[in-house]
């Protein structure tokens, strides 16, 4: 578990994302609740996408699924040609600590821990050498504009700095797939643009492939070049912005 | 995850919730210190009673008698004793040589008895008398008499009892170098008809008062009143008890010893002498075959300290148990966060395992120190109640380096046990659930 990988390079066919027939079902009491249904799409490396849909729509289970988070009930999830529902717990915790970055709507950071801490985290479980831990902990702070807060403890901070914080540490470990769960949710509209030109400048400048869930489709025309739209579980017709 | 990030995360969150964690911490300590503290008492009491029985020198002695002899000490005497002579020999000198030329024997020394009547100024006192071997010099009570030992193993002294020698004099430290003269039955002669008994008497001179019973008052020879030296004795010719049984066997005026005291370099020899000695068709019995129930009875004893003092770290488990498990509801998000970000089920487990076992590690080491002193507070207590008393000091409570070492292991074991149930219930947390709660 040295220097986290860049990952090695698959052939230029390979998609980011490829889900096939992808569903996830709850049973409530009777019922079965259809969360996520035959849902099909491909994303291919380097895109910004968004995931448009009303509350309930199922766009936050489809980011757990691919976040490696929640099993798909039926159906197929590649990421970077990795498939996700043949991966035991332990595999599933690999992939979501080197190839997959998560960005909440709530941020998620440790509130007792400084954002130091909090941005060494998955350079821990990655057993990162500690000697570069420093370095790379300042590097992923500096990256996002939070140099002079890394002793700070997340509730000294404001929403906007909380999720740029949040953002360096899901990036930890280069990966190269981010997926964010309505990132500006919780922002006002300042901190909301500051954050999501970071996202737009990892996608532009890193690479990063990006997935975006919101529920604001001008946010979504303004940085995606291509959305998603799902109702009741279902993918709706794919459209392509810009 | 490296075992250096399991250990800094899980002092992390220690610290977190340092009040309850450290009242956790006291409780196991609490069970380790009641755990080392009745333990170092079972080991101690075994030490000292070892002690004192190693001092009267029984665990270095095995006792002979022949097969034949109906007072011998074998619990099965009817069945050993065989019909045919070769299968219940004689106690005599051929048998003395044989046993003193095993190895580790220091001394075979015949035990020597009979009643005597001693004669000092106008008192006569009728007493027991008895030889003692020339290796009672280095005996305890001997070593603390008034007095000297012997000059030589052949000298006509005497040692007499304090309390006998009230009797002959009201200050018995006046005795010392004085003559007394003792009468007795001595045997002489011998042929097919048997042998003669006549009345003699000898002169000896006191060297010795004793305070307390050779040998711990363990041995027959123990309770005699007055001593000469055993090869003194021998050559008084004394009647002895077994003289009248060997009266009616086959060789009527032959010279067999009523008992011998077998002493070995050392006491872990005794065991192999008394199987030597008992393949010479020999009756052998030595106090290691009594202790065996005495260090049965500690073994016990030991168990049942052990399971009190476990109960109180029995309950100190049930704590971190406690603790552990509202940890994980309140640290449920973070549980969720942790996996979100890369963290394995095992991962999680090993954090709170980690925080179990840093709690039983250091409840442990507090708690042997707090045992430790528990255990020097009682032996000072006991100390000056034994002062009052006017008796040695004595180390009661004893905590020798494995018992604090395995008290130290036990606890982060029984701690990380605690931590089974805890652990596999953060591990099993569903990410997106927890990530859910707030």
């Amino acid at each position: 578990m040295s220097e986290a990988p860049v990952p090695a390079a698959p052939p230029f066919t390979i998609p980011a994302i490829e889900t096939v027939s992808a569903s996830r079902h709850y049973r409530m009491g009777e019922a079965t609740v259809r969360a996520v249904d035959d849902v099909s799409f491909t994303l291919a490396r380097g895109e910004f996408a968004a995931l448009l849909g009303p509350s309930g729509s199922g766009k936050s289970t489809l980011l757990n699924l691919l976040a490696g988070l929640d099993r798909l009930t039926a159906g197929s999830i590649r990421v970077q040609g990795a498939e996700l529902a043949k991966m035991d717990s332990e595999a599933l915790a690999h992939y979501r600590r080197l190839s997959v970055g998560m960005v909440f709507q709530s941020f998620n950071l440790v509130p007792n821990m400084t954002l130091a801490d909090n941005v060494e985290l998955p350079l821990r479980f990655a057993e990162f050498p500690r000697a570069q831990r420093r370095d790379r902990v300042h590097e992923l702070l500096a990256g996002v504009g939070l140099e002079a807060r890394a002793e700070h403890k997340p509730s000294q901070l404001s929403g906007g700095e909380q999720q740029r914080a949040a953002i360096a540490r899901a990036l930890a470990n280069r990966p190269g797939l981010l997926l964010a769960d309505e990132p500006t949710g919780n922002l006002d509209s300042r901190n909301g643009q500051e954050v999501m030109a970071l996202l737009e400048q990892l996608n532009s400048q890193m690479g990063v492939t990006v997935l975006m869930v919101t529920h604001d489709p001008a946010l979504a025309a303004r940085y995606a070049r291509r959305s998603l739209h799902m109702a009741d579980g279902r993918l709706l017709a794919a459209e392509v912005t810009e | 995850m490296t075992r250096q990030d399991l250990f800094e995360l899980a002092a992390r969150n220690m610290r977190n919730a340092r009040l309850r964690n450290a009242l956790t911490t006291i409780g196991i300590a609490v069970g380790v210190a009641s755990l080392v503290a009745m333990m170092s008492l079972g080991i101690g009491l075994q030490r000292f009673a070892n002690q004192q029985l190693m001092k009267s020198g029984m665990f270095q002695t095995v006792f002979v008698t022949s097969r034949q002899d109906p007072r011998n000490m074998d619990e099965d005497r009817d069945n050993n004793a065989g019909t045919k002579p070769e299968e219940s020999p004689a106690l005599d000198d051929a048998a003395r040589a044989k046993i003193a030329a095993l190895p580790g024997v220091e001394e075979v020394a015949p035990e020597v008895r009979a009643t005597a009547e001693v004669e000092y100024g106008d008192h006569t006192n009728f007493t027991m008398l008895a030889g003692l071997p020339w290796s009672a010099r280095d005996e305890d009570s001997l070593e603390k008499m008034k007095g000297r030992f012997f000059t030589s193993a052949t000298a006509e002294e005497a040692i007499l009892q304090r309390d006998f020698a009230k009797k002959l004099d009201t200050n018995p430290e006046n005795l010392l170098g004085k003559t007394i003269v003792v009468r007795y039955a001595r045997r002489r002669g011998g042929g097919p008809e048997g042998f003669q008994i006549e009345r003699q008497q000898k002169s000896f001179t006191i060297v010795g008062l004793l305070d307390e019973q050779p040998y711990g008052g363990m041995r027959m020879i123990s309770r005699a009143r007055v001593f000469v030296p055993t090869q003194t004795a021998l050559a008084m010719d004394l009647m002895q008890p077994a003289d009248t049984q060997q009266l009616v066997r086959a060789d009527p005026a032959a010279r067999n010893y009523s008992m011998l005291t077998v002493r070995m370099v050392s006491a872990t020899q005794a065991e192999a002498v008394e199987d030597a000695v008992k393949k010479m068709h020999f009756s052998a019995y030595s106090y290691l075959d009594a202790t065996r129930s005495m260090r049965r009875f500690f073994a016990v004893l030991d168990m049942f300290l052990g399971i009190f003092g476990s109960l109180a770290l029995a309950v100190a488990s049930l704590a971190i148990v406690n603790t552990l498990v509202m940890a994980v509801l309140e640290r449920r998000r973070e549980i969720g966060i942790m996996k979100a970000i890369g963290a394995s089920d095992s991962d999680v487990k090993r954090v709170f395992f980690a925080e179990a076992a840093t709690m039983g590690f250091l409840g442990g080491v507090i708690g042997v120190v707090l045992g430790w002193l528990i255990g020097r507070a009682i032996n000072l207590g006991a100390n000056l109640y034994l002062q009052r008393l006017k008796m040695p000091p004595e180390g009661l409570l004893m905590v020798p380096l494995w018992l604090a070492l395995a008290a130290v292991l036990f606890a982060v074991l029984v701690s990380v046990v605690a931590g089974i149930y805890p652990a596999a219930r953060a591990a099993r947390l569903d990410p997106v659930e927890a990530l859910r709660y707030e």
